[in-house]
């Protein structure tokens, strides 16, 4: 019956990736795609979790900026699909679109994310992980273009306590080049706040309670900092928090709710977001047969 | 363990009636005599697994003694800890049974105990330690504290060219995700008897041997699945009691403390793996060589076709129960106390030692009513007795006789059993983490 679990509580802890952009107003928040703190487990080997994000922007910007649509009353709908491959390894992907009134179902991109952690029989006493991401995303939804993501993880479980924190370093491949009649100022600004030429960083952590096996609460929080060593001002940052539900309501079912307030003038300033996971096993061992995974 | 160690088991009769004393002399000398004591076991080149054994080996020594006739053993501990021996599957004293909730005393350790009973009934049974582990996972049925206890009938009819007993135990435990949302025990390595896969020397046969295997799930919580490559297996015997009529089967299941007595004909010669059907587990080292004579080559595993358990297989279906005396319903839950702990265990909502004591009256026929509403399988064990196995599921049988069952996850399981056993007697999960946190219940007789 372990693996049932596992991959039931593999992705209840939850929500985002990598928000990067940092110009004041801009529509940074389109990069909102998939909003998930990850934890160190990977999937069952075998097992496909098929999860449908679901954010909408309540308060953002409303603006078009750089070629950026703005993202106030904007819906992203991001399917995701993670294949579990062995004891220590997955691989997912994902599709993101973009919905907003007047501009129809938008294709946004599609990013591939394998993710390594330190096997279980390493007893280390921490859950250890590192996700790499590679993808593209339109010009009109994202800026860079092309991306190369690493995150380590690390998680523990204590008790009915659970955190994560996940280091975002994102490397913009190609990045929109700024508008021909920028200043040199606006320029330099430009490639310092919105498209860094080197590694940028944005951590994300939860902190979740478990009253009962059936669903936990708790906060995650995340952040855009700018590019290594050249942070942008904190105004310019992105800080976002959201108070988050997750239900488990069956082994193969679970929910993750919540609300995100940004709390500088350089985040969206809520969205709500929904995941809905369902894990199919594909080994088509029924359940307790000599084959089932132990 | 060399070769003849190892296909010597059944035979040597290591410290049993061949070499014990008479029994009147064995007031003062014992009939076995067993250390408990720390141990660097090899389980395969340079891995090295640090627990506790009987008489410095695992699995202990095989026990081989006739049914009916008394035995003294004495039990030495060695080890920093108490300990105390349990005789799982025979019908003896509460205070020889080897289990301190039942009344037989702890051994602190330099200290000793002399256990004196006449084993019954007839069959394959074993010995393992009894004490609480909790949450160090370094003591109790995780460590190498287990052997074989083998009675012999008065009349056994041996067809059989060769008979080996073969131990599953799993090493190196650890609390990892597990079911039921909350911690379970994980393991590093599997082994038989006590070796890797690999490891240990090969079981030599001849082709056209009936090789009869005494089969033991020693592992403190793990439920495992046995097969022979190319092979079938024909179940003669559960727990140590004859099946109504021996049944084939390509791959065999085993919870925590279950045993299957099987007789294989060795119709395929070559060089093959008896292991466990699943590779991950393979690959922990479950699994040991079986070599036919004059053949050469690598061994061969070959997967059996996917397999469910089904005990009615071993019994008689459909058939007339006679009505018990009194019904005893059992509600098997656990209280969640968050994923990263592990749970509690309660019976009809209760843990032990607070679980109620049910009071039997000596004569008459109970029916254990088991409602597992929980998402683990429990391999529950009724000390002291043997019980029928009557319905699993809404799956109706009988002539299926045991000391173990395992009630499957959101499942039930029926069984009636004989109150001709008078003491304290204890039933439980077998799998240690579950009894550890509360799995476990007292039985007494009233008085007459």
């Amino acid at each position: 019956m372990h693996e049932v679990w596992e991959s039931m509580i593999r992705r209840w802890m939850w929500v985002l990736l990598w928000m990067f952009a940092g110009w004041p107003g801009i529509a940074h928040g389109q990069d909102n795609y998939e909003i998930q703190v990850y934890p160190s487990e990977t999937m069952t080997p075998k097992t496909l979790l098929v999860e449908l994000h679901s954010n909408f922007t309540v308060e953002g910007s409303t603006t078009t900026q750089f070629g950026m649509l703005p993202t106030e009353h904007q819906e992203h709908e991001t399917i995701e699909l993670t294949e579990g491959i062995n004891e220590w390894s997955e691989v997912g992907f994902y599709i993101f679109t973009a919905e907003k009134s007047g501009n129809g179902v938008q294709w946004a991109g599609d990013h591939i994310r394998p993710r390594v952690r330190a096997p279980p029989r390493w007893h280390w006493p921490v859950g250890v992980s590192l996700s790499s991401e590679f993808g593209y995303a339109r010009a009109a939804f994202s800026n860079p273009t092309w991306s190369w993501q690493i995150m380590p993880i690390v998680d523990q479980t204590i008790g009915r306590w659970y955190w994560s924190v996940n280091g975002t370093m994102v490397w913009d491949i190609h990045v929109v080049p700024p508008p021909t009649d920028f200043t040199a100022q606006q320029k330099q600004a430009y490639y310092r706040d919105v498209a860094p030429p080197g590694v940028t960083f944005g951590p994300a952590a939860t902190l979740t309670y478990a009253p009962s096996k059936y669903y936990n609460f708790g906060v995650e929080y995340y952040a855009y900092y700018g590019e290594w060593g050249n942070f942008v001002s904190l105004h310019n940052q992105q800080q976002q928090l959201f108070p988050v539900v997750n239900l488990f309501l069956s082994p193969k079912w679970e929910i993750n709710l919540g609300a995100g307030w940004g709390a500088t003038a350089g985040t969206d300033h809520l969205i709500v977001k929904c995941i809905i996971g369902r894990s199919f096993d594909w080994s088509h061992h029924r359940a307790g047969s000599s084959k089932s995974t132990p | 363990m060399n070769r003849r160690t190892f296909m010597a088991e059944a035979g040597a009769a290591l410290v049993g009636a061949t070499f014990a004393p008479a029994f009147a002399r064995a007031q003062s000398q014992p009939d076995v005599r067993l250390e408990i004591a720390p141990l660097e076991l090899e389980i395969a080149p340079g891995k090295l697994i640090h627990t506790i054994a009987y008489n410095g080996r695992v699995p202990g020594p095989l026990i081989r003694w006739p049914e009916g006739k008394p035995i003294v053993i004495d039990v030495l501990n060695r080890s920093a800890v108490p300990e105390i021996v349990h005789w799982h599957g025979l019908e003896i004293p509460s205070e020889m049974d080897g289990a301190a909730e039942e009344g037989s005393p702890m051994i602190a350790p330099g200290g000793q105990f002399r256990y004196k009973f006449t084993p019954r009934p007839a069959g394959f049974r074993w010995y393992h330690t009894h004490a609480f582990a909790g949450h160090d996972l370094k003591r109790g049925a995780y460590t190498g504290q287990f052997g074989c206890f083998y009675i012999e009938p008065k009349a056994d009819p041996g067809a059989y060219d060769q008979e080996i007993f073969l131990t599953l135990h799993d090493w190196n435990a650890y609390l990892a995700a597990g079911g039921d949302s909350s911690m379970d025990a994980a393991y590093d390595y599997s082994t038989i008897n006590g070796r890797m896969l690999g490891s240990a020397d090969a079981v030599r046969v001849r082709e056209g041997q009936r090789v009869l295997m005494h089969l033991l799930n020693a592992s403190a919580s793990m439920i495992h699945w046995l097969a022979l490559s190319g092979h079938e297996l024909s179940v003669t015997a559960m727990d140590g009691n004859p099946v109504l009529a021996p049944r084939s089967t390509s791959a065999i299941r085993l919870g925590p403390a279950e045993r299957i007595d099987a007789v294989v004909t060795m119709n395929r010669a070559g060089i093959w793996i008896l292991g466990e059907t699943r590779e991950a587990m393979r690959k922990a080292g479950m699994g040991v060589v079986i070599e036919y004579a004059n053949q050469k080559g690598k061994p061969r595993w070959i997967d059996p076709p996917e397999t469910l358990w089904d005990y009615g297989r071993f019994a008689k279906p459909q058939a007339t129960i006679r009505p018990p005396d009194e019904v005893i319903p059992l509600r098997f839950e656990s209280k969640f106390h968050g994923q990263g702990a592990v749970a509690t265990w309660t019976i009809n909502g209760k843990s032990f030692p607070h679980t109620d004591t049910v009071l039997l009256k000596e004569g008459q026929r109970y029916r254990l009513q088991m409602i597992n509403r929980s998402g683990d399988d429990h391999p529950i064990h009724l000390h002291r007795h043997s019980f029928d196995v009557i319905q699993v599921n809404s799956q109706e049988f009988a002539g299926l006789t045991k000391d173990v069952v395992v009630v499957p996850a959101n499942g039930t399981v029926e069984a009636d059993f004989q109150a001709d056993n008078p003491g304290a007697t204890l039933f439980h999960c077998h799998n240690q983490t579950h009894m550890d946190f509360g799995f476990m219940s007292l039985f007494r007789y009233m008085s007459p």
